[in-house]
């Protein structure tokens, strides 16, 4: 019972520590890729370092919404990963409080108080980029929806932890096209929730950014903390991605901490496999213009109805 | 029947097939240039003749053989090479006036596909076959209906219209492999040399068209209303 | 006597006559090589009326059916391709491309090929190839005129009808489906083999199929609201071939439907499919009526005239019964003469007055004395006012209907029928007796272009002849023949 609490905290641990390598990773790749040097894998914690220490200045508009929405937006963070398989493919501890469903609840509760913290500071970026970031997310939302019924579908539980063993189990299931479909319309929301969609651009503070804009008016250890839950959110999308769809192995079996140690190598590698196909999915596709941002997430919904239907056959 | 008796690898490869082509449907349905509809229809055919082939081997109808052959000959070949020789006529290579965007129309498609997954459901329920690989085929079978008669409704290019009948057809000849593979083969030769006689019709039409109205777009057909 | 030598000739006829036309390339000879052939056929379904009625035979490898309900539509047909021949001489002299005439003709008599298979196919597949040749002919006689109106006319047809008829073809197949259930993967789906198998089928399968073919074949058929590509086409298609369409064409289809409606008879669904039936055949004939009351264009007006007669017809057909079927088709006959009349009207106004408008069209009667009597009678006809044919049958689809369940669909029948005859007859009486400005009063009699009048007025009496003979006299032998196809599809609903 102890180690599982352990376990859990080092789940949650790992989503914390780990989550600005990834974005380092990410970064540096992007910058390879398009034949730049890039910044080293760990600016991201340098980058934390650095305004962890430096001073706040608020804006005079702001409300107390500008204060708790990073804090949330972290604690959010901090929560989901208690409810999917990181290191462990068995349950722990409060595993059970939340399915699918709730983690993605509680993902879309950050985000909600990021937006709502755009809004808040009265700047004419903020109200842009929160207005495209619901725009983004009124569209993302019913495909995501679609998508969680297709899992549900799949393995008649919407419990990462089922699915997990479902697939690992079963090879006819993983390659069943129901899971192929949706994977792929899983892979377009993952572009789309983590910024790598094709209106996206590359570099961050411009007119058509949309994260960035939001927290435009954020300094200091504010803005550190809602780096950090951004890559965070990152990290743990990923995870799902990874964990419970894509690769669903390689996750400790009895909890010991060899295992747990392993498991977290693994999710490492499996994260780069990830994000290599990521950084060159988004490099090799040509720049569109803001306004056809509804084409990649309509891609995304009919592949999870595609998802649906295959999964007729049972 | 064919659905009954399946091995699970068959049945897979089965639904993949015609899940795929269903997913090219919708290449076609969300893309605004000509060719990549023809391409998609090309690949669509191709993936048709594959499963006809799959159908005759787990099925034992030797005679699907010669369809699949005829299949991927026709409608993977020779119809393609007649349209992109329309298109070459057209000079024209993609779609101007869309009455609804490709997204939208994407979305249009997908709700359309619930639809038919909604109607294949229960009808596979009457027939006691649910789960079975008869249902999707009659999924993608009507889902491939619905959304040839959408893009006939959302394209205006002639040669999207005639890509969207084809689908119609393409659409009613996958699911027809699944659920009767055992029609007689004269009747399935028939209807592959009848598409072409259309698809030469139609390319017959297209030039009256141009010649005669100026156009090749629907749009400005609007001369005859009342 | 066996059946096959006849319908072989039949067949063979219209054939040589393409064949001829497109060999001898010579106007005058394949005017002369159509019409023999139209005449040939003629006589041929003539001969072949009484030897159908002793019973169904089915010929070459069970691929052909020849029974009375098919020989009966292949009268209307070959009557109508005679008259078509005939006037088609008169009117095509007048347009000036004789070299193009071979072409037109090879295809004429090609579309009435097709037309005539459309019957006597047994399989089910087959019969919707037929169907969907009849598209692929008839189209370019739409065109033909190369005007832009009639290439466009022509392209929403083919589009039209291939899309609806598609939706047939995917019917046929879940009904080949739901029988091979029960009858194995492989067999032959004849009209006999689907009804034999009918009582078993699933209930929901069949449903869902008939609804597709019947809006498939719908389509094809010009009911309503599958009816938007009839009017453009019978509208800019020459007048011969608008009498094909309207007159031949539409009943080629109008067969698949009579014959599916005794399928789901057989079937466990009840009133359902029939109730339907009657629906779509009581709302194509409002919209013909609406239409009609507003038409402005004389042809568009002969072609919403069909889909209301095509209502009219399913009307009979839904209603069933030994009455409504032989309502629908002593319809169909007297509906096939008397279009044709009308369009052959039409022609010789268009060319007399050089529009189609009616607005412009004034007194008839000064213009073409002879021809705009006939078409003034054949237009009393086409509405249902006694004394002519379709009079007879549109009284007896109503007996029918008010005994069977449907007996609503008989009122709204009524009140459309008389809205229809009001609508209908002030657009002539506009033309005959309106006051008009233009100077078209000025002109007086039209002059026909030499070697033409006998052509375009020998079909116009040949139609109203028989048309006021079926109305004053319902021949016994017609009646004993509706008995047997009556009994061949079943009677109708048992009740």
């Amino acid at each position: 019972m102890t180690r599982d609490i352990l376990l859990q905290v080092a789940q949650v641990f790992t989503v914390l520590a780990l989550a600005p390598l990834l974005q380092g990773v990410i970064l540096q790749w992007e910058e390879r890729v398009q034949r730049a040097q890039g910044p080293g894998i760990f600016q991201p914690y340098r980058d934390l370092w650095k305004l962890f220490h430096k001073q706040l200045v608020v804006p005079e508009t702001a409300s107390f919404i500008y204060w708790i929405a990073p804090v949330i937006a972290f604690t959010c963070m901090l929560t989901v990963p208690i409810l999917i398989p990181v290191l462990t493919n068995f349950p722990l501890p409060l595993s059970d409080m939340g399915d699918i469903l709730g983690g993605g609840l509680i993902l879309t509760l950050g985000s909600f108080f990021i937006v709502l913290a755009g809004l808040d500071s009265g700047s004419a970026y903020g109200g842009i980029g929160s207005s495209r970031a619901v725009m983004l997310g009124i569209l993302a939302e019913p495909t995501l929806i679609l998508v969680f019924v297709g899992i549900t579908l799949l393995a008649k539980s919407m419990l990462p932890f089922v699915v997990n063993h479902l697939l690992v189990a079963q090879p006819a299931v993983y390659w069943s096209p129901a899971h192929i479909f949706l994977l792929a319309a899983f892979f377009i929301l993952l572009l789309v929730e983590t910024d790598r969609l094709p209106i996206h651009s590359s570099t961050h503070i411009e007119v058509y950014m949309i994260e960035e804009a939001r927290i435009l008016e954020y300094s200091g250890p504010l803005l550190a903390l809602l780096k950090w839950a951004s890559a965070m959110k990152q990290f743990i999308l990923y995870t799902i991605f990874c964990n419970v769809l894509l690769l669903p192995w390689a996750l400790s079996v009895r909890g010991t901490a060899v295992g747990a140690l392993g498991a977290a190598a693994a999710l490492l590698l499996k994260f780069f496999l990830v994000a290599a196909t990521v950084v060159v999915v988004e490099t090799a596709q040509s720049r569109l213009r803001y306004y056809r941002y509804q084409e990649p997430l309509a891609a995304s919904f009919l592949l999870s109805i595609l998802a649906i239907v295959a999964n007729q056959l049972r | 029947m064919l659905a009954a008796h399946l091995p699970p690898l068959a049945a897979s490869l089965f639904s993949l097939l015609a899940i795929t082509s269903l997913l090219l449907a919708f290449v076609m349905l969300g893309s605004r240039w000509l060719r990549e509809y023809m391409i998609a229809f090309a690949v669509q055919s191709w993936l048709i003749a594959v499963l006809s082939a799959a159908v005759a081997y787990y099925g034992g109808y030797p005679e699907l053989y010669a369809i699949a052959a005829l299949t991927a000959l026709f409608r993977g070949l020779v119809l393609p090479y007649l349209l992109s020789r329309i298109i070459r006529r057209l000079e024209i290579d993609r779609e101007l006036h869309e009455r609804l965007s490709p997204s939208s129309s994407l979305v249009v498609g997908g709700l359309l596909v619930v639809f038919a997954f909604v109607v294949s459901t229960h009808l596979g329920a009457a027939l006691g076959l649910a789960g079975t690989v008869a249902v999707l085929a009659l999924t993608v079978m009507l889902s491939m209906k619905l959304i040839g008669f959408l893009m006939l409704v959302v394209r205006s290019e002639v040669v999207s219209q005639i890509l969207a009948i084809l689908v119609l057809e393409n659409g009613i000849f996958l699911g027809s492999q699944i659920l009767v593979p055992g029609m007689p083969m004269l009747l399935e030769l028939v209807i592959l040399f009848d598409l072409l006689v259309v698809v030469a019709c139609f390319g017959v039409l297209v030039r009256y068209l141009l010649v005669h109205a100026g156009t090749s777009s629907t749009r400005e057909l609007t001369r005859l209303t009342g | 006597m066996s059946p096959a030598p006849i319908l072989a000739v039949i067949l063979l006829a219209p054939l040589a006559a393409v064949a001829g036309c497109l060999i001898t390339r010579k106007a005058r000879v394949c005017e002369y090589l159509n019409l023999t052939a139209a005449v040939i056929v003629f006589a041929a379904v003539l001969r072949l009326l009484p030897v159908a009625l002793s019973g169904p035979y089915t010929l070459w490898d069970d691929y052909f059916i020849v029974d009375a309900l098919g020989a009966w539509v292949m009268l209307s047909i070959a009557a109508v391709y005679l008259l078509a021949s005939l006037y088609a001489i008169g009117y095509m002299r007048q347009l000036d491309k004789p070299s193009r005439l071979p072409r037109f003709y090879a295809l004429l008599a090609g579309f009435a090929l097709t037309m005539l298979l459309g019957p006597v196919m047994n399989n089910i597949g087959v019969y919707w190839i037929a169907i969907e040749l009849t598209t692929l002919v008839s189209t370019f006689l739409v065109g033909f005129e190369r005007t832009r109106e009639g290439v466009e006319a022509a392209w929403k047809y083919i589009v039209v009808v291939s899309a609806g008829i598609s939706l047939a073809l995917l019917g046929i197949v879940f009904f080949y489906w739901a029988g091979s259930l029960h009858l194995g993967p492989s067999y032959n789906l004849t009209w006999a083999a689907l009804r034999s198998v009918a009582p078993q089928l699933n209930p929901t399968i069949a449903l869902a199929a008939f609804l597709l073919v019947f809006i498939g074949f719908g389509t094809k058929v010009g009911l309503a609201p599958m009816h938007t590509w009839l009017p453009d086409a019978h509208s800019e298609g020459p007048a011969p071939v608008s009498a094909m369409l309207s007159g031949a064409l539409l009943n080629t289809a109008m067969i698949g439907i009579a014959r599916f409606i005794t399928v789901t008879d057989a079937t466990h669904l009840g009133l359902m499919p029939r109730t339907i039936v009657v629906i779509i055949g009581a709302l194509s004939l409002a919209i013909a009526a609406l239409f009609i009351t507003r038409q402005t264009e004389v042809k568009r007006l002969m072609a919403y005239s069909s889909v209301e007669h095509m209502g009219v017809m399913t009307l009979g057909l839904g209603f069933g019964g030994p009455l409504g079927v032989a309502g629908a088709l002593y319809h169909m006959l007297n509906h096939s003469l008397n279009k044709s009349l009308m369009f052959f009207g039409a022609g010789d106004a268009m060319h007399a007055f050089h529009t189609k408008r009616i607005g412009r069209i004034r007194y008839v009667l000064t213009a073409m004395p002879v021809a705009g009597v006939l078409w003034i009678v054949g237009a009393l006809a086409i509405t249902g006012a006694p004394p002519f044919g379709l009079f007879l049958s549109e009284l007896t689809i109503m007996r029918a209907g008010l005994a069977g369940p449907n007996a609503w669909a008989v009122f709204v029948m009524l009140v459309l029928l008389v809205v229809i005859f009001v609508g209908f007859l002030n657009h002539f009486r506009a033309m005959y007796f309106g006051e008009n400005p233009a100077a078209q009063a000025a002109a007086g009699p039209w002059r026909r272009p030499p070697g033409t009048a006998f052509w375009c007025l020998l079909p116009m009496w040949l139609a109203i002849v028989p048309l006021l003979a079926l109305g004053l006299w319902w021949p016994g032998a017609i009646s004993h023949y509706f008995t047997v196809i009556a009994s061949q599809l079943g009677g109708g609903l048992s009740r």
